[in-house]
Formats: structure tokens, sequence, C-alpha cells
């Protein structure tokens, strides 16, 4: 490009809204004037290109890398790393032509050949078994089932062995571009969530005492994370009442494969009783048949239809003086091909006292995963709570005073004996 | 302003090891070690705790991994890194599956001595019934004349069957 094309770039990018575009400028040429001069510039560039479209991957010079960022694209990685790619030809990863990676592959893709070979050959036996009369198999149906049961789960295992030395594969996992429909996929994205995200869940239920109090017993075998409009929540975080006002996004991941049909709840199990001094629990949100699988992940609350939700979305409010309220988003599976009857759930199931456990014995559900957020009186809560029309903004709780039985004792040895203005200053 | 304080910063440096000089030269040794005037500890003390505070392991840790002797961590590229990980898995797999071939070797190395005395030890069986000539082989093939005792073959013959040949094939100046 000539330096005077450069030059003229801005000022083609401000008259090219008033040039009009049939002129043909290459015809008319007159002889004369300097600004003659600097406007057929402008009309070869504006005829050229309107906007060069440089690459981010390989952009060099410092000028076109300042006329791209302008755009709004930012180039990629250092300007020699740009430099090297515009220079080298587009080989793709496979291709690379190093000796010792070449040979990995071969050995790594022979494996894959065997164990595609296996697979063909499990998936035979299989049909052959299905096919035969569990009548004639020593020990029924029952072997019959445990077999094919055992069977399968090799496969499964067969199946991610094919796959798991795929450096491509591994790529595009760790890009975040895996098909999670595809079973590799799906085990090492749960492998990834077992090294680190699970252990701090299960941390939590057990820490805030999540198991003993809504739940006998919960292993968690999906990801839930959860997000208040842009705000995402992690694992018993304290959420401003005015953040949860709103009803929260999940993102569920379920590691295995196939869709199925969920239910919602989230569970407030901190809610003070006055006339029983006790605490109870209250649901603030239910919805049942809410469709999920491994691919789809995303399940915005306010995004339930009318005739899957039982309970719409609460606020959290947590009144002045009560200890926090732990607020637990559980995530159940409900049984294959079972669909729970909204309606009826709508009458039977009160806020107020909900209890998960007799939720789940009654609606034959799994708990598959769950998240938790916590929530204290904070100065948005006595709007949130009149926003919602929620009384009780006004109550705030005390501890009942607990009067000693004993009497109280007379001071005795060091405090005694330390007991005039003379010591003063060593009293507390 | 931009000068000045580049020059400043040029020869802070050098102010610093005069300073330093200085005091040592000039400060009794207990002034200087009080040179901290916001603090209300002692300094000694300070660093006794800090000496304290760190682990003796995480100490001998810090030692070897710093050693110019150990290597440094790979510090690869995105792709490079990738490469590297498919030439181990590559190595893993070759390695593993060298393995297990050899141990099936044993394996069956094994069975077929073990069947070839079962053979001798059933030969001369007739109808299930042993006679006087029934695993006679098999006797003879476990004896242990002239193995141990006086006259037996020295331990010193005695070598594992290994894939490579001895450092020293053959001792010739052994005597019994």
């Amino acid at each position: 490009m000539s330096a005077c094309q450069k030059a003229a770039r801005p000022l083609t990018q401000c008259l090219r809204i008033s040039q009009a575009s049939s002129q043909s400028s290459r015809t008319i040429r007159l002889f004369t004037s300097s600004s003659r001069l600097s406007e057929e510039a402008v009309t070869e560039t504006a005829s050229f290109t309107p906007t060069p479209i440089y690459d981010p991957e390989t952009v060099t010079s410092s000028k076109e890398e300042r006329k791209l960022m302008r755009t709004g694209v930012y180039p990629i990685g250092s300007r020699r790393r740009r430099a090297a790619i515009k220079t080298s030809e587009n080989i793709p990863f496979e291709q690379l032509p190093y000796q010792c990676f070449q040979e990995a592959r071969k050995i790594l893709q022979a494996d894959r050949e065997e164990k595609l070979a296996l697979i063909a050959k499990e998936r035979l036996r299989i049909s052959n078994l299905v096919a035969t009369d569990s009548a004639t198999i020593n020990g029924g149906q029952k072997v019959k089932d445990v077999r094919l049961d055992s069977m399968r789960r090799h496969l499964e295992y067969l199946k991610i062995q094919a796959d798991i030395n795929d450096p491509l594969i591994k790529k595009r996992f760790e890009d975040g571009q895996g098909d999670m429909t595809k079973p590799i996929y799906r085990y090492l994205a749960d492998r990834k969530w077992r090294e680190y995200q699970r252990k701090i869940i299960v941390q939590r239920i057990e820490q805030l005492g999540i198991v003993p109090d809504v739940l006998p017993f919960f292993e968690p075998t999906a990801e839930v994370r959860l997000a208040f409009r842009q705000k995402n929540v992690q694992p018993g975080e304290f959420v401003d009442s005015r953040i949860s006002e709103v009803p929260p996004r999940l993102k569920v991941q379920v590691f295995d494969k196939g869709e199925r049909l969920v239910t919602i709840v989230v569970i407030d199990s901190d809610v003070p009783l006055i006339e029983k001094d006790d605490f109870g629990s209250r649901c603030h949100y239910l919805a049942a048949n809410i469709p999920l699988s491994p691919a789809e992940t995303s399940l915005p609350l306010s995004k339930a239809t009318e005739a899957q939700v039982i309970h719409p979305w609460l606020p959290a409010f947590t009144q002045k003086g009560s200890p926090y309220h732990r607020y637990s988003v559980f995530v159940l599976q409900q049984e294959p091909g079972k669909i729970l009857d909204t309606a009826s759930l709508k009458e039977q199931i009160k806020r107020d006292g909900f209890s998960l456990r007799r939720f789940v014995d009654k609606c034959k559900v799994t708990p598959i995963g769950m998240n938790i957020f916590r929530s204290i009186w904070d100065e948005g809560t006595a709007g949130v709570m009149e926003r919602a029309g929620i009384e009780g903004a006004d109550i705030e709780f005390k501890r009942k005073k607990v009067v000693a039985l004993k009497p109280k004792q007379k001071a005795r040895g060091w405090e005694a004996r330390h007991a005039s203005d003379k010591y003063k200053s060593l009293r507390r | 302003m931009a000068p000045h304080s580049s020059i400043r910063h040029l020869i802070s440096p050098l102010l610093q090891t005069f300073r330093t000089s200085l005091t040592q030269n000039v400060l009794p040794p207990a002034l200087l070690s009080s040179s901290r005037t916001f603090s209300s500890t002692s300094p000694t003390s300070a660093k006794n705790d800090k000496k304290k505070s760190i682990d003796p392991r995480i100490t001998l840790i810090r030692y070897h991994l710093q050693h110019p002797a150990t290597p440094r961590p790979l510090k690869f590229s995105r792709m490079r890194a990738l490469r590297h990980w498919t030439i181990h898995r590559a190595w893993m797999l070759a390695l593993r599956k060298k393995l297990e071939a050899e141990e099936l070797e044993l394996q069956r190395m094994y069975q077929s001595m073990h069947n070839a005395m079962e053979e001798l030890r059933t030969m001369d069986e007739r109808d299930g019934k042993t006679g006087r000539d029934s695993g006679r082989l098999y006797r003879v093939a476990l004896e242990k004349k002239g193995i141990f005792g006086k006259e037996g073959v020295p331990v010193e013959y005695a070598r594992l069957q290994t894939d490579t040949p001895a450092r020293e094939a053959w001792d010739h100046s052994w005597t019994r």
C-alpha cells in the first residue's frame, strides 16, 4: 500500500458517506490542482476496499494492529507469533512433520483400531445375549440382566478408551468445544468436575449441615452452577437480597447420556417458627417436568412454563436478627418416562413446612445435583419483602435471655484480692 | 519532573549502598538493628518467629527444586505441549503393551513346563491304576543327585536368566 493511500485512509472514512458511489473517478481525469489530487487518492482507495480486513492471526505491523483494534478486534498472541504464522504454511496439527510425533500417532491409531474392533465384538456379544432366551441361560433372567449390565458398562469403558488418547479431543475439550453427546467428552468433563468443583460442593453440604437437615443422604452426580442475572454465585456464598430478588439461572451439567425430566426445588431450611420456638423450612421455588440432557445445560428458572411451575420464585429474605438462612437449590431427577402431575401437586404441596424428604419419597425422584447460597438481613431486604408482598419486615428477632439457675457467686481468689479500685487498671 | 525522577531511580542503588556503608561505619550495632521505628517488637524476635514458622520440609523441597542439578520445569507452547502429551501417551501405551506381552509369555512358558511335568507324572498309568513304573521319568527328572553336597554343582554356577549377558561372562580364575 502506498504512503499516500495510508495517509488518506482516515479522510476516506469521513468522506465515504458524502461521496457518490457511482462516481467513476478513473474516467474523469483533470489536469489540476492539489485539491484535486487528494480527492483522486481518496476516491481510489474508496473504490479499492472500503475497510481492509486484517486477520487478527497474521497482523504484524503496528499500524495495521492499531487499525484492527479500532474496529474492536484484537490481534491474537505476540507479534512474533503472528509473523511466524504468516510466513509458515498452515499445516493441520496431525500432519506436523515431527518424526517422533508421527510415530506416536501411528501407535495411538493402531491402538484405536484395536479398541474399535473390540467395541464391534462387544456389541455383537450383547446383541447375541439379548437374542437368547433367558430360560436357556444358567441362572435365568437375573443372571442375564447382570451379565448384560456388566457388558454394557464394559462397552462404555471401551468407547472411552478408544478416544482418550486423541490429542485433538483433548484440545477441543480444553477449549470448551466438546460435544457433550459423546461419551468421551462427558467422561472428561466429569473427571474435571470431580477434581475440584465437586469437592467444594460436597464440603459445603457437610459444613452447612445440608445432609442431616434437608436430606438423609446425598451424593452429587451432576454439576449445578447458579447465577443471578450476571452474578455467578459460589457455593455457600452470601447473596445480597436485592440480587436474589429475581429467579436464578441454573446451569446443570449431567454426565450420563440421555434426555430426562427433572424437578427443581429451592428450599430455605432456616425459617424461624416463633410459636414452636424452632426452625422449619419453606419452599421458595418448585417446578417439575423440566427436560434436561447433557448437551442442553441452561435452565433459567424464570423461563419455566406455566405447566411446569408449581410454586413460582419467592425472593430470598431473612428477617432482622435471625441467623443466616441456607437456600439450597436441588435438581431432582424423575423416573424415566414418568411425568409429575403439577396441577395436583399445586394443591397438595404448601410452601410453608415443605419437607424435601417427604417430597422425594412421595414423587419418587432422585436428587442428582445441588447448589447453595446463603442470605442475611441487609439494607435491601425490607424493600424486597415489600415488593414481593411479604409481611414481617418490621420484625426483629432477638435471642431469649436465659436466666442462669445457679445464684451468682461472690468473687473469690485473685478477683477478691484485687477487687479494690487500686487495681482498676488490671481489670478488664 | 520526569528527568529528575529517572536520575534518582538510576542512582538509588548506589545511594543505598552508600548509606548502608555509612551506617555500618558510624553507628553502633544496637542502633543499627533498631532502624525500623514503626515496629513495637524487637526485630530479632520477629526474625526468630519468621524462622520458626517456616517448615523444614518446605525448606528442603525448595532446596532440591531450586538446586542447579534439578532440571527446570518444561515450558512448552500449547501445541508443543499437546505434541509432548501425545508422545508421552503413546510411549506409556507401548510400554504397557510390551510388559503385558512379556508377562503373558512367562505365563505361557510356566504353563507349558507344568503340562510337561504333568504328562511325565501320569505317563505309565493304565486304566487309572498306577503301576510299578508309573511316573518313573518324573521321579528321575526331579532327582537332585549331584546337585547339593560336596560333589555337587557350586552355587557360583547358579545365575538367573537375563536378557543380556553378564558383564563378566566366565570367571576363569575361579576354583572350588
